[in-house]
Formats: C-alpha cells, sequence, structure tokens
C-alpha cells in the first residue's frame, strides 16, 4: 500500500523532533552523571587520602618507607584510585604507586605546600590522561603531604556507556513509538485514501464505482456524505445529459425540417454575406441557374450573377429595412424576379448587425408570359372594339348629318304630326347613339389604362411640373361642360407655390377626371378648385355644391366598376373606373386621394402630391435617374 | 389637283373615310384606297396623294413600315401622312413619330377632325 502522503510528512517531522530530544536528553544527562562521579570521586579521593595522611604519621616520621609503601598500594584496588604518593614536608616523595617512573607533571606538584588544607585540582598526566588529584596535609603540612589521584578517564567511559545505553533505549523506544503511529495513521489514512481515490472518479464522472467504508468517525460521515453527493451529482448529470442529448435531437430535428423546408421550396434562395460571397443556396437555386451547389458556395455574386444581384446585395447592405426587387435572367431562358433583404442580428455590443443579405428568386417566367398574353388580349380587344366603334361612331355622324343638311330639310314645311314627331325622335335616338358611342370610347381607353396601371406597364415621365398650369389645363378642357349647365368655376391657388415631380399627362388626368365628375353631379352652383401647400405635399381639392355621395358609399367610390347610387334607377353616365385609376395615378407619385362629402350638399375631391421626393417610392429614383 | 390615299385593312373603315372625305370631291380632290401596305407604298409612288391616311395595323406591311419607305422617298416629301390607328398609347405615338408621321388620330375618331385637318392642309374650306 502506498504510504499516504500525510504520513510521510508526519514522520519525519516526528523523526527530527525526536532525534534532537534524545541528544538534548543523552547529553544533560550524561553531564549530571559526570558532575555526580566526579563529585563521587573527589569526595572518595579526599576520605583515602586523609585516612592515609592520619594513619601514616608514624610510619613517615620513622622512614619507613616500605610500610608507606604498603598501605599506599593496598589502595590502588579501590576502584577510581590511579596512583597514590606520599612527599614529605621538602617534597620529597617518599613512595609511590607510579610504574615505572613518576611522571614530571607529579614532580611538578610535589613541592606545592598547602599547608592545612586539603586541595582538589585537576592533573593531566603525558600519555597517562587526566586525573583528580587530591592532596591532604600530614599533620598540617608538618610531615608531608598525602596526594591521591582518581582517574577521569573511568568516569568519562562510564559516563559514556550510561549516554549509549540510554540512547539505545530511546531509539527502542522510538521505533516503537513510529510502528504504533504508524499503524494508528494508516488505520486513518487507509480510508483517506479509499476516499481520495472515490473522490478522483466522481471528478472524472464515474459514478459507477463505490467506496466501503463503515465507521462513525468523521471520515465514516465524510464517506457517507460523499455517497449521497455523488448519488445526487449522477442523477443531476444524467439529468442534464438527457436534457442536452433531447436538446439536441430537437435542434437536429429543427434544423432538418428547416433544411427541409428551405431545399423543398420552389423558389430559389440565395445567402450571402455582406461582401456578397454566397454562403447558401438551395437546390432550386441551384437548378434556376443550372450550376452546381458546389460552384456557388464561397464565391462572390459580382463573379457568378449578373450585376444586378450584386446591386441588390449592395441596396440590402446601404439601406437596412427595405425590400428590392429586380428581374433577373436564368438558364433556360427564363426570368425570373429576385426578392432581396437585408439579414440582421442583435448582438451584445451594437443593437443591430447587418450580417449579409438574403435573396428570394421566383421563376416568373410562365407569370411574365400570362401576363404579357393579359396585356396583350386587353390591347386586341380594345382595337377590335375600337375599329367597330369607329365605324359606328363615323356612320352614325355621317348619318345625322345627312339627314341634317340633305333629308329633314325635306320635311320642313310638312304639317304631318306624325312625321316631325319621328324627326325629332331620330334626331333624339341619333344623339343617344353618338354619346353612348363616346361612353363605350371612354370605357375602352379607362380599361386599357387600368390593365395598363395595373400590370405596371405605364410609362411615366416623371418631370419637374408646377400644379397651377397642370390646373389651366384642366380647366381649359373642361370649360365646355362648364359652359352647358352654365355653372361657374371658381379657382384658389396659393401664391408661391414649389414645384413638385410628376408625370404631367397622368396628372391633368386626374384633375380633367375630377372636374368633369363635378360637373356631371352637379345641377347648380358652382365647382370650386383650391391648391394650397400642406407640410410637405401640395394638395388640390375640387368642391363642388352637387347631389353629394351617402357616407356609406364614400369608401366604394375609388373601387373599380363601382358607381355610386342605384345604377337601375339612375342613369349611369361613367365608366366606373375613372377614380380607380386616379387613386393609381396619385399613389404612384406618392400622394393619396380621399373625399369628404355630405348627401345633398356637395362632395369635395382631395388629393396630395408631395414636394420632396419620398424614399418608399423608389421607382422615383429611376424614373428621374433615366430622365437626367 | 390634289389626291388623297386611304389605306386600310377594313373595307368599312376605308368606306367610311371615304364616305367622309367625299364632299372634298366637289373642290377637285381625288380619292384613292389601298388595303394592304404594299399596294399603299405602289399606290403612293405612282398617284403620288398630297395626304394619305394610313391605318397601322395591316397585313403585308404596316403602316410604320409604309410610312417609313414613304417618308424615304424623296418624290414624297411633301406627303402628308396621318396615322390612324386604333394603337393609342403612347408607345404607338412616339413610334408614329420616329417613323416621320405627320399625324396621329386615334380610332374612333370624330369626322369632324378628319375634315377639318384635310381642309387646313389643302387649304380649301370644309365643305
Amino acid at each position: 500500500m502506498i504510504m499516504s502522503k500525510l504520513f510521510k510528512k508526519t514522520l519525519f517531522i516526528i523523526i527530527v523532533l525526536f532525534g534532537v530530544i534524545a541528544f538534548t536528553i543523552a547529553i544533560s544527562s550524561g553531564w549530571n552523571l559526570y558532575n555526580d562521579l566526579i563529585q563521587e570521586y573527589k569526595s572518595k579521593g579526599t576520605a583515602i587520602a586523609k585516612s592515609i595522611a592520619g594513619s601514616s604519621v608514624e610510619t613517615i616520621l620513622n622512614r619507613d618507607a616500605s610500610t608507606v609503601q604498603a598501605m599506599i598500594d593496598q589502595f590502588l584496588e579501590i576502584v577510581g584510585v590511579s596512583y597514590v604518593f606520599v612527599v614529605d614536608s621538602q617534597g620529597e616523595i617518599i613512595s609511590h604507586t607510579f610504574v615505572p617512573s613518576i611522571p614530571h607533571e607529579i614532580l611538578k606538584i610535589r613541592a606545592e605546600k598547602t599547608k592545612t588544607v586539603t586541595k582538589i585540582q585537576d592533573l593531566h598526566i603525558e600519555g597517562k590522561g587526566d586525573f583528580i588529584d587530591i592532596s591532604a596535609p600530614i599533620l598540617e603540612g608538618a610531615i608531608g603531604f598525602v596526594h591521591v589521584g582518581m582517574d577521569k578517564g573511568i568516569i568519562m567511559s562510564q559516563m559514556k556507556s550510561a549516554m549509549v545505553r540510554q540512547l539505545y533505549l530511546l531509539s527502542i523506544i522510538f521505533l516503537l513509538s513510529i510502528a504504533i503511529a504508524y499503524m494508528l495513521v494508516n488505520k486513518v489514512s487507509q480510508p483517506l485514501n479509499k476516499l481520495t481515490e472515490y473522490s478522483k472518479k466522481l471528478a472524472s464522472h464515474d459514478f459507477s464505482s463505490a467506496v466501503d467504508i463503515q465507521s462513525d468517525d468523521e471520515i465514516g460521515l465524510l464517506a457517507d456524505t460523499m455517497k449521497s453527493m455523488a448519488t445526487d451529482l449522477h442523477e443531476v448529470f444524467d439529468r442534464y445529459e438527457q436534457a442536452i442529448n433531447d436538446a439536441i435531437v430537437e435542434l437536429q430535428n429543427t434544423l432538418a425540417y428547416l433544411t427541409a423546408v428551405i431545399d423543398n421550396m420552389a423558389d430559389g434562395l440565395l445567402v450571402t454575406d455582406t461582401e456578397g460571397v454566397i454562403t447558401h443556396v438551395n437546390p432550386a437555386l441551384s437548378f434556376m441557374f443550372a450550376l452546381r451547389e458546389t460552384d456557388l458556395i464561397g464565391k462572390n455574386c459580382k463573379d457568378i450573377f449578373e450585376s444586378s444581384v450584386a446591386d441588390l446585395v449592395d441596396k440590402t447592405r446601404n439601406f437596412t429595412d427595405e425590400i428590392f426587387t429586380s428581374e433577373i435572367g436564368l438558364a433556360r431562358n427564363r426570368v425570373g424576379k429576385a426578392v432581396a433583404t437585408g439579414i440582421h442580428k442583435d448582438t451584445v455590443q451594437s443593437d443591430e448587425k447587418a450580417i449579409g443579405s438574403v435573396i428570394l428568386i421566383r421563376d416568373i417566367t410562365s407569370e411574365k408570359e400570362v401576363d404579357r398574353m393579359k396585356t396583350d388580349f386587353i390591347s386586341t380587344v380594345s382595337h377590335e372594339l375600337r375599329t367597330p366603334l369607329t365605324s359606328v361612331r363615323g356612320f352614325t355622324e355621317i348619318i345625322k348629318k345627312k339627314l341634317d343638311e340633305d333629308i329633314f330639310p325635306l320635311f320642313r314645311a310638312s304639317k304631318n304630326k306624325k312625321t316631325l314627331n319621328s324627326i325629332h325622335r331620330v334626331k333624339e335616338n341619333l344623339e343617344i347613339i353618338l354619346s353612348e358611342g363616346e361612353r363605350l370610347t371612354a370605357l375602352i381607353n379607362d380599361v386599357l389604362d387600368i390593365s395598363k396601371l395595373e400590370a405596371g406597364k405605364v410609362e411615366w415621365k416623371m418631370e419637374k411640373i408646377q400644379v397651377s398650369d397642370i390646373i389651366e389645363r384642366a380647366w381649359g378642357a373642361t370649360s365646355a361642360l362648364f359652359d352647358q349647365k352654365n355653372l361657374e368655376f371658381i379657382k384658389v391657388i396659393e401664391e408661391g407655390l414649389p414645384e413638385v415631380i410628376g408625370d404631367k399627362d397622368k396628372l391633368l388626368q386626374v384633375v380633367i377626371n375630377l372636374l368633369s365628375n363635378a360637373v356631371k353631379f352637379t345641377e347648380k352652383g358652382f365647382v370650386n378648385c383650391r391648391v394650397k401647400r400642406m407640410d410637405h405635399d401640395i394638395m388640390v381639392s375640387i368642391i363642388d355644391t352637387g347631389i353629394g355621395i351617402a357616407e356609406t358609399d364614400k369608401v366604394k367610390v375609388f373601387d373599380k366598376f363601382r358607381q355610386v347610387g342605384d345604377t337601375l334607377t339612375e342613369k349611369p353616365t361613367g365608366t366606373g373606373l375613372g377614380l380607380s385609376i386616379c387613386k393609381q395615378i396619385i399613389e404612384y407619385h406618392g400622394g393619396h386621394i380621399w373625399v369628404e362629402s355630405e348627401l345633398g350638399k356637395g362632395s369635395l375631391f382631395s388629393f396630395t402630391v408631395p414636394v420632396n421626393i419620398k424614399k418608399e417610392s423608389r421607382s422615383y429614383d429611376h424614373a428621374l435617374a433615366d430622365k437626367e | 389637283m390634289p389626291k388623297i390615299l386611304i389605306v386600310d385593312d377594313d373595307p368599312i373603315i376605308r368606306n367610311l373615310l371615304n364616305q367622309i372625305l367625299e364632299p372634298f370631291e366637289e373642290s377637285g380632290v381625288e380619292l384613292l384606297t389601298a388595303d394592304n401596305g404594299l399596294s399603299a407604298v405602289e399606290n403612293a409612288r405612282k398617284q403620288k396623294p398630297d395626304i394619305i391616311f394610313l391605318d397601322v395595323m395591316m397585313p403585308k406591311m404596316n403602316g410604320f413600315e409604309v410610312c417609313s419607305i414613304l417618308k424615304n422617298d424623296r418624290e414624297l416629301k411633301n406627303c402628308c401622312i396621318i396615322m390612324v390607328t386604333a394603337k393609342g398609347q403612347e408607345l404607338d405615338r412616339q413610334k408614329a413619330k420616329g417613323v416621320g408621321a405627320d399625324f396621329y388620330i386615334t380610332k374612333p375618331f370624330n369626322i369632324h377632325e378628319i375634315v377639318a385637318k384635310v381642309g387646313e392642309i389643302l387649304g380649301v374650306s370644309s365643305p
């Protein structure tokens, strides 16, 4: 088993600490022992020296050296006693125990006289070691001195052996403690190791493993907590994993759905970034241009399509919120209509960021064909109608002329009431045929006009014009109508009106239409024309004192073929298209047209034409650009 | 003697114009007719009319082509060509102008308009 790092660290510190302590103890106890032994040797030596001094007075006095020698020799057997010698008062050594000779250090101290005091001193003898020299006076130094040498070497060796023993003992105790501590720590660290392993597995999201720790202590509690945490984590992880998987599946499904929608669209889809580089196309688009998807993705529009596509991309980048359309040529001689918008994405940094353009292309070849056919049809029909209408009108006029000039004068003298009545009727009927012919002509013209307006086939000649000029010309064209009905025409035109951009003929058509309508429905009174500036528009109002329009009919007057009133009982007097055409023309100019009226009191038709080109009607720019 | 050439593939319209212009015969005006573009060109070159009433939609050669040919003919320089057509659209009007037509009248026309115009061109009072 791997020893835990914690245990290793602890063990190292313990060993160091223990070593320091053990040596400190050993040294201090060794020192104590040394001191004790020194003391003991001193007192022992002193006692021996004193005892020799006491018992050797006579022998020294007798100069009995051999007795003294014999006496001191026996003291050598006492442990610690290394040498004994006796000197007389003159410092002469009487006897000694030195073998083979007296060391010179002894010779130096032999003459020292300490009189009556016992003297203890340290002495080093070359080649023999350290000693404690104790000198005791014999008869207060009158006779001599006894010197006893206690061996310090024995003290040292005793001290050393005592210290070694102590260290041995301490080491054994230490090793035992280590062993016990190891076992104890191991018992603690083993489950900790297990827990560590377990937590490592948990960290790597392996929730399958289990940890087997059964104890009541903190580690057991920790293990239990970890286990329950692991269970919770496992659950949470499972849940999130499931949620993520679900989300991925859902996203994939959504993506697949969107891709399917895009791929199955009949219209071609072209997505570019802001630089015009193609980022996405659908199969319909590839088919339209007879190119493979791989030939398109990553390429710039400029390099692949005609310039109008790149122009669209540019426009969507410069005018963010607008939709641009353009007609473009497709493969196989087909025609497409491209609708382009900018793509914007909300970002944290700024409100909106352009990330590219999306262009939808629809194959309008058949629509264009149908459109062309419709226009052709209307044109043909109107042509085919005009020719017989020409004959009807022309011959009627000739008949009328012939009757008036050649036939009727013949009956001028006739008294026959019936004949005169017939002549009157014929005249009347011819007038009806002529006026109905006029109406039919107007209808054909209007139908042609409205179909062209609706098909966008009208050629607009936009130029700077004065509204007052148009009013003048319209008045000139309709003055005959006013004379017929004896109606007054009043015009109030504001001074210094700015010019507007518009199609002179078309606006004239509108004013003539409104004026003739006013005359048509007014029997007496006047028709008032007012022109004034309203903020950014010029407003033209035609006010009459005619029959007026009912509230419920006001919304209908601008509808096609809608004449207000009961067409069954009242004689219809127009084509029912005039106001509808007016509306289309005014709206093309970016203005609007409306009516205010009170039944029986009169009507007020107004329209506006903007002074400045409005941004929405981009066709202006083109019309003007073409012009200039 | 002034001559007026009426060109239209529709006999009724030819007849109508004829009847409208009949009164001028009294002032010595000769009325000629043609029913298609080709014969119109032939007739015009042969007769050198002063006025041509020219329909646009005709078989063989349309009015614009006829007008273009005749206007490029040096001998017919002073001939006044009046286009008479059911096509009243701006584009056709411009086209007529482009090929050199002097006037442009749309069907259905007013007979007084025709009479007045001819009288004006020929310098005779309208009958």
